[in-house]
């Protein structure tokens, strides 16, 4: 991280910590929608961004985790035990999902985990000795925590923000690893990387699994944030918006999924200005940014300020012509 | 002694086309073996299916005396064998470094252990050492896919070697370079095979590369080997004449 990331970073982290300070109600509960749906964005980075993985099922994994963790609190389980066997269990969920992706790719990938989301939506609406159906789960109580209640909206965000920084923390340091280096690999060639000795069958899987893990922590983040879950909230929508994070905020890279969040959480806010017209304008805003800027706005940011420096120094000569024939 | 490479009557067909047909040959320890032969004649399947990205139909593949057929490419990497490919791949948006890192660093410990080891996987050095050895120290932080492609070819060898490989198999090596990278590969090649003892399998049609290079050249021609011996006898070997020119 240069200086200039480094001073971002820092404003970032005390406009995070302060500015709920001065916010009511519904400008907390936004911001905590960002911190947990950030977390999702960034297992969806992480199996797309990174590992190259088409997935159209990180919302699904969102409700899986927030119905684990509902329902295991109403069985009476402790919430981080809840929160541990939401994790986990996407986890296992995840890691069956990418068997596909051994054998299909890209759009075809799309549609398997396309589908699969649909399966999850299905059966959290058609189950409902499990799930409660259409009626959905009320009453999910936010924890305390040795001692510490997160009752109230500022120390629910404060908990969620405090959880997101964690997961981004065991993320920047797993990507820095050399797991970082094969999941690119995987990624940008790998048919080159296999033959460079990664078993890129248990990289994908593994990609997909912590991916999906990160959906269900954002999963048993998210129910007792709203307090009450019903299907509808996990169906294909939600993974849409989820991709649409980590493509605005720029996939593959690591700050992408907070901005994109932040995005698409608060753009929809601020457009409710223009009443009915609001949808038509954020999917106008939608477009005009894909079309001007499709590497997302990090991306977008980091060409900006390489085209500064090579213009601040020019680029020493090169040999040309170095390729004789195609 | 066990050669490094055994390859027994292996046979591959696609449908009613068999492009390798019945192929047998070694290669010993620190030998460079040359595979040529005109365009269609198998070189490329017959690489492909010892390097496990194809299955051959028949025959068998053997490394170091065990038998390897069928094996995926990356348990091949692990036993010790590694390759280029004819077309470029690297690995664009890693810098320089962090593709050798990359390239070896399946060779160190368990899954698990790199994921809580060191970021370079302990591979710093080894990288630094190959990065100078191939001459690519003032690009070494670049992005793979800015580099010129003579650059990128000698970051494709640079790669295959950075494990410490008991064979390496190099696919057109000398495709698309020009002759100054060209005469720079393959000093660099010489100098690494006299310095390791390291043993090649070199696809080429760069004849003059390929006398050059190699220690032992074998020609195939309608997935046959037509002919096998010294350079400087193939060269004059009229059936191989023939093969190339067609008369």
């Amino acid at each position: 991280m240069n200086r200039l990331g480094a001073i971002a970073f820092a404003c970032t982290i005390v406009l995070a910590l302060v500015l709920p300070q001065f916010l009511k109600g519904y400008g907390i509960f936004l911001l905590s929608m960002w911190a947990v749906l950030s977390v999702a964005a960034l297992g969806l980075n992480l199996t797309l961004g990174y590992a190259g993985q088409v997935s159209l099922a990180q919302g699904a994994f969102v409700g899986i985790g927030a119905y684990t963790a509902a329902l295991l609190m109403q069985a009476g389980w402790p919430y981080p035990a809840a929160f541990v066997c939401s994790a986990l269990l996407c986890f296992g969920v995840g890691w069956i999902l990418g068997y596909p992706a051994l054998r299909v790719q890209h759009h075809y990938l799309a549609f398997v985990t396309l589908a699969f989301n649909t399966l999850v939506f299905l059966v959290l609406r058609n189950e409902e000795w499990l799930t409660h159906g259409t009626y959905g789960i009320s009453g999910v109580m936010r924890p305390v925590l040795l001692g510490w209640s997160t009752g109230k909206p500022l120390a629910y965000y404060y908990f969620s923000l405090g959880m997101m920084a964690l997961v981004a923390a065991a993320l920047w340091w797993m990507l820095r690893s050399p797991w970082g280096r094969a999941f690119v690999a995987l990624r940008e060639n790998p048919i080159r990387a296999l033959s460079l000795g990664l078993d890129t069958r248990r990289y994908t899987l593994m990609a997909f699994a912590i991916g999906s893990s990160l959906g269900g922590i954002s999963g048993a983040l998210y129910a007792p944030l709203v307090q009450f879950i019903e299907p509808n909230s996990f169906a294909l929508a939600l993974s849409f918006n989820l991709l649409l994070m980590v493509i605005v905020g720029g996939s593959g890279y690591f700050f992408g999924p907070f901005l994109g969040a932040l995005i698409a959480v608060l753009l929809p806010e601020w457009l409710r200005v223009t009443e009915g017209y609001y949808l038509l304008a954020y999917a106008a805003a939608v477009m005009l940014m894909m079309a001007f800027f499709p590497y997302g706005l990090f991306g977008m940011v980091e060409r900006a300020l390489r085209a500064m420096r090579l213009k601040r120094v020019p680029p020493a000569p090169t040999l040309k012509a170095e390729r004789t024939r195609p | 002694m066990t050669p490094v490479l055994q390859v027994s009557n292996l046979r591959k067909s696609f449908g009613g086309i068999t492009a390798v047909d019945g192929v047998s040959f070694e290669v010993h320890e620190g030998e460079i073996l040359g595979i040529i032969g005109p365009n269609g004649s198998g070189k490329s399947t017959l690489f492909n299916c010892v390097l496990g990205q194809l299955t051959p139909s028949e025959g068998e593949v053997r490394i170091d005396g065990k038998p390897t057929t069928g094996l995926r490419p990356c348990d091949l990497n692990r036993l010790g064998v590694s390759r280029t490919f004819q077309l470029l791949q690297v690995f664009p948006q890693l810098s320089v470094r962090n593709n050798l890192i990359l390239a070896g660093q399946e060779h160190q410990g368990t899954m698990a252990s790199r994921l809580f080891g060191a970021a370079d996987a302990g591979l710093g050095g080894a990288a630094a050492q190959m990065i100078e050895f191939f001459r690519l120290s003032h690009v070494a932080e670049e992005p793979a896919g800015s580099l010129s492609y003579g650059q990128q070819k000698l970051l494709d060898a640079a790669m295959a070697f950075m494990a410490g490989p008991r064979l390496v198999l190099l696919d057109e090596p000398a495709g698309g370079v020009n002759l100054t990278m060209l005469a720079s590969l393959r000093e660099r090649l010489q100098t690494y095979h006299a310095e390791r003892k390291a043993t090649f399998v070199v696809i080429e049609h760069q004849m003059e590369f390929v006398m050059a290079l190699c220690t032992r050249v074998l020609v195939l021609a309608e997935g046959r080997v037509i002919a096998e011996g010294l350079p400087q006898d193939i060269r004059k070997n009229p059936v191989v004449i023939e093969a190339y020119l067609g008369h």
